[in-house]
């Protein structure tokens, strides 16, 4: 398992290398001369072209873009992030203030998630041919189908505007972090119902689960013991990589509740083509990604014996 | 069954967490609404990137530099010019040089006395005033006593509009230590810099030191809210006390809503249709005559705005600014005569599909819109724009880019229109139409005859012969079209209403919260 485990992180060295370089050359080969926006960004709309060129000489741009991105991994190598072009901000600190806020909200919204999901989708491949079954199915369709940004405005209406009950916008206690993590939760359960019921009605079609009724066992165990747990892999495949897709933030759904997470600086960072803290943030939510994966691979073990890591 | 059982019990436990959550969270909005005390909390777009004069405030930065912050010379709220920290100036040649007197017991807010070294040092080579095309002819500032700064430049220019500008104030040298990093933001403005949480608040206090009119609330918070329909609601919950930047869409509604008071006042914004004169179909001035005759601005502000906001029919200056022209004689749409125009030019509809062509050409057209603090405001405008055009047979293809790529486009010359707003119209000076003359990168059009003009009146400092050159400058601009204006833009400002003392500004950048005090019924 050990060894397993060092050959993946091994391997995710090499994924991280991939992606930083994949983002760096689409970075310089999107239209529009980096120095030019930063500039702008720096010193606004009325420059000269001088300043233009000052800023392309200081930043290095007019070095190779090889040239630019061994720099920029040397630099990484020493564990200096750099500074962001735009602001002269440590990129390194302007990524952890805004990591709490992003892990925090991952997490609540995949744990109400799978809290929606799972039931939902148990009792909707067991009553499939019934009118709660298919009450089920509807609902997660609509949820598929609503968008979240509408949903999050809607809910604000609701809860803050409406009833009182809780704030419309920021981060802080709990009472903040409801709203934007049913918005992400709600979405993300519809899709999971659906794989949860398709994923039960596979296992219950086995040919074991026949065998068990047959034994006389009640249909509690058989459902939840017997089934559930194979039916589980291929959601814990994809609740990983929901949870990875969350910690690289959600632009939508930060914007909209003023939630300072990292998607919306990794956006708007694209946008500024700020390319220290892009690729930062891209290392970052890449080194969590793997990880997540690591851990449902790892998961899996647990879960089905016969899956053993040599 | 052990394990079953453990599963089941765990989805419970969860259930339960959320109710007690719940439950918990309602006490504490309750408790929370009622510690407000005499603060103002203020929900803007953005975060403040940058406290420093080497960097241009971006975003709402302004908003909050305009309480910490002074100006050598200020505008009033209806843009006319009167002292700020110099109390008064002179020009002993004509423009070149300009002298300003400080103001004296004015303090910083660490306690240092604003002096002319302080000044010096604000428009030192550090500053991005220098790094910009705005203030290049300005060659050097120099302390001429403790209380007295002279600025040379290299050309006579109205140096007191310029320094009106918000992104250019004086700082203190304190900002900075021994090796120039930058520390905290000091200055002389009403209200103190306390605290900054990142993406979420920045906290300023009262500058009880203050050599103006002391503010009457102890605090401001500025709350950092990106999605404009949240701000509106974070205002109607009373989370938030004011607003900035709405969208038009919600003022009716907003304004008939009891207990909130909407501000709206004629701002220095205007949005225009740019033309690329030097390449395409618009290179045929009659082609972009009949762009203007074609467009309804009118009904753009009625329908797409919800009426709000002026028809500018062209009109490249708002009515509010110093020296707009109110002679000019603006285009009342009128579609048949731009279907005439075009007609008489060459261009008719040979092959029936709707669209004109000449010499085998169709008239299809490129409009670029920018992705960011306007957008939605412009995709709108765009929309309303292509449907007055294909009424006169012009096929109109609308893009949405980034702004990065819109300059890659800009610098090639590969569009047909472009949709701006007046990013260069600071306060009532009117260094607006360099944006037309030839060496500006954001020009699209090359007029010797502009260039000269727009020269001129940049480089003249007597009152009368300026605005004569200005009103020139506006009849050319509508006679020759490098661009069709289109709206000049309100600023909206919501407050609710036992905010009271408001004052909405003209000038868009500065948020003025003199004599604004709460008065809550408990």
């Amino acid at each position: 398992m050990l060894k397993y485990i060092s050959k993946r992180i091994f391997l995710v060295l090499f994924v991280l290398l991939g992606v930083t370089i994949i983002t760096f050359c689409t970075m310089h080969f999107a239209p529009g001369d980096p120095e030019e926006v930063i500039a702008i960004a720096r010193y606004g709309e009325d420059l000269t072209q001088e300043q233009i060129e000052w800023v392309k000489v200081t930043e290095g741009f007019d070095a190779p873009i090889y040239a630019q991105y061994l720099k920029w991994l040397n630099h990484v190598l020493h564990l200096d992030l750099g500074q962001s072009l735009v602001t002269s901000e440590n990129v390194l600190k302007e990524i952890t203030t805004r990591f709490p806020a992003t892990m925090i909200l991952a997490f609540s919204s995949l744990i109400i998630s799978l809290t929606i999901a799972i039931p939902a989708g148990i009792i909707s491949a067991i009553k499939k041919n019934t009118i709660i079954g298919q009450f089920f199915m509807t609902g997660s369709l609509i949820g598929v189908s609503i968008p979240n940004f509408w949903l999050g405005l809607l809910l604000i209406w609701l809860f803050a505007l409406t009833l009182h009950l809780l704030p419309s916008y920021g981060y802080g206690g709990l009472s903040h972090l409801i709203l934007p993590a049913l918005t992400l939760g709600t979405s993300m359960a519809a899709i999971t119902t659906r794989l949860t019921r398709s994923s039960m009605l596979d296992v219950l079609s086995q040919e074991y689960i026949v065998a068990a009724k047959a034994k006389g066992l009640d249909n509690r165990t058989i459902i939840l013991k017997h089934a559930l747990k194979n039916a589980m892999l291929p959601i814990i495949t994809f609740a990983g990589m929901q949870l990875g897709f969350l910690l690289g933030g959600s632009v939508i759904v930060e914007t909209i509740f003023a939630w300072p997470g990292i998607g919306k600086l990794l956006v708007d960072s694209i946008y500024a083509r700020d390319f220290s803290m892009v690729q930062g943030c891209v290392l970052v939510i890449g080194v969590t990604f793997a990880l997540t994966n690591l851990a449902v691979d790892i998961t899996y073990a647990f879960l089905d014996p016969r899956i053993r890591y040599e | 069954m052990a394990n079953n059982k453990k599963r089941i019990n765990l989805n419970a436990l969860i259930t339960c967490v959320f109710i007690v959550a719940f439950l918990l969270i309602s006490g504490c909005v309750e408790s929370k609404e009622e510690a407000t005390t005499n603060e103002l909390t203020i929900g803007i777009s953005t975060d403040v990137n940058n406290w420093y004069l080497s960097q241009f405030p971006d975003g709402d930065g302004r908003f909050v530099w305009s309480q910490i912050y002074e100006t050598l010379v200020r505008l009033d709220t209806d843009l006319n010019i009167e002292p700020g920290l110099a109390e008064s100036w002179e020009t002993p040649d004509g423009g070149k040089t300009w002298i300003f007197h400080l103001r004296e017991k004015v303090y910083f807010h660490d306690g240092t006395p604003l002096n002319a070294d302080a000044v010096v040092f604000s428009y030192s080579n550090e500053s991005c005033v220098k790094k910009m095309g705005t203030l290049r002819a300005l060659n050097s500032v120099e302390a001429v006593n403790d209380t007295t700064v002279k600025f040379i430049l290299a050309k006579p220019m109205s140096l007191p509009f310029y320094l009106t500008h918000v992104a250019w104030p004086v700082m203190s040298p304190s900002c900075v230590d021994g090796s120039g990093n930058f520390i905290s933001p000091i200055g002389t403005g009403p209200f103190k810099f306390e605290k900054q949480v990142t993406d979420q608040e920045i906290v300023l206090v009262r500058n009880d030191n203050y050599w103006g009119e002391k503010p009457a609330i102890d605090s401001v918070i500025f709350k950092v809210i990106p999605e404009a329909t949240t701000r509106v609601m974070a205002l109607e919950t009373k989370e938030i006390d004011m607003a900035i930047k709405l969208p038009e869409y919600d003022v009716s509604r907003l304004e008939e809503e009891d207990g909130i008071e909407v501000y709206r006042k004629l701002s220095t914004f205007t949005d225009f249709l740019q033309f690329n004169c030097n390449n395409g179909v618009f290179e045929d001035k009659e082609v972009r005559t009949a762009v203007a005759y074609a467009i309804d601005t009118e009904e753009m502000v009625d329908t797409v705005l919800e009426g709000i906001g002026v028809a500018a029919k062209g009109r490249a200056f708002s009515p509010i600014m110093m020296y707009s022209n109110p002679d000019l004689k603006l285009y009342e749409s009128d579609i048949d005569k731009a279907k005439q125009i075009l007609a008489q030019d060459g261009w008719s509809d040979s092959d029936n599909d709707g669209v004109l062509d000449k010499d085998g050409n169709p008239l299809t057209i490129t409009l670029i819109v920018g992705k960011g603090e306007w957008a939605s405001r412009h995709i709108s405008i765009a929309e309303a724009i292509q449907g007055s055009l294909q009424e006169i047979g012009m096929n109109v293809d609308i893009q949405v880019l980034e702004s990065a790529a819109i300059t890659s486009l800009e610098n090639k010359g590969d569009f047909d229109m472009l949709l701006r707003t007046g990013y260069f119209v600071w306060g009532p000076y009117p260094r607006h139409f360099l944006v037309h003359q030839s060496t500006s990168p954001y020009s699209h059009y090359n007029n010797s005859e502009y260039d000269a003009l727009a020269n001129a009146a940049d480089s003249t400092v007597d009152a009368a012969e300026q605005q004569e050159l200005y009103y020139q400058l506006q009849e050319m601009v509508l006679e020759e079209l490098p661009a069709f204006y289109l709206v000049h833009e309100e600023k909206i400002i919501a407050t609710n209403s036992y905010v009271k003392g408001y004052e909405i500004t003209a000038e868009d950048p500065w948020l003025n919260l003199n004599g604004i005090y709460i008065e809550k019924e408990q």
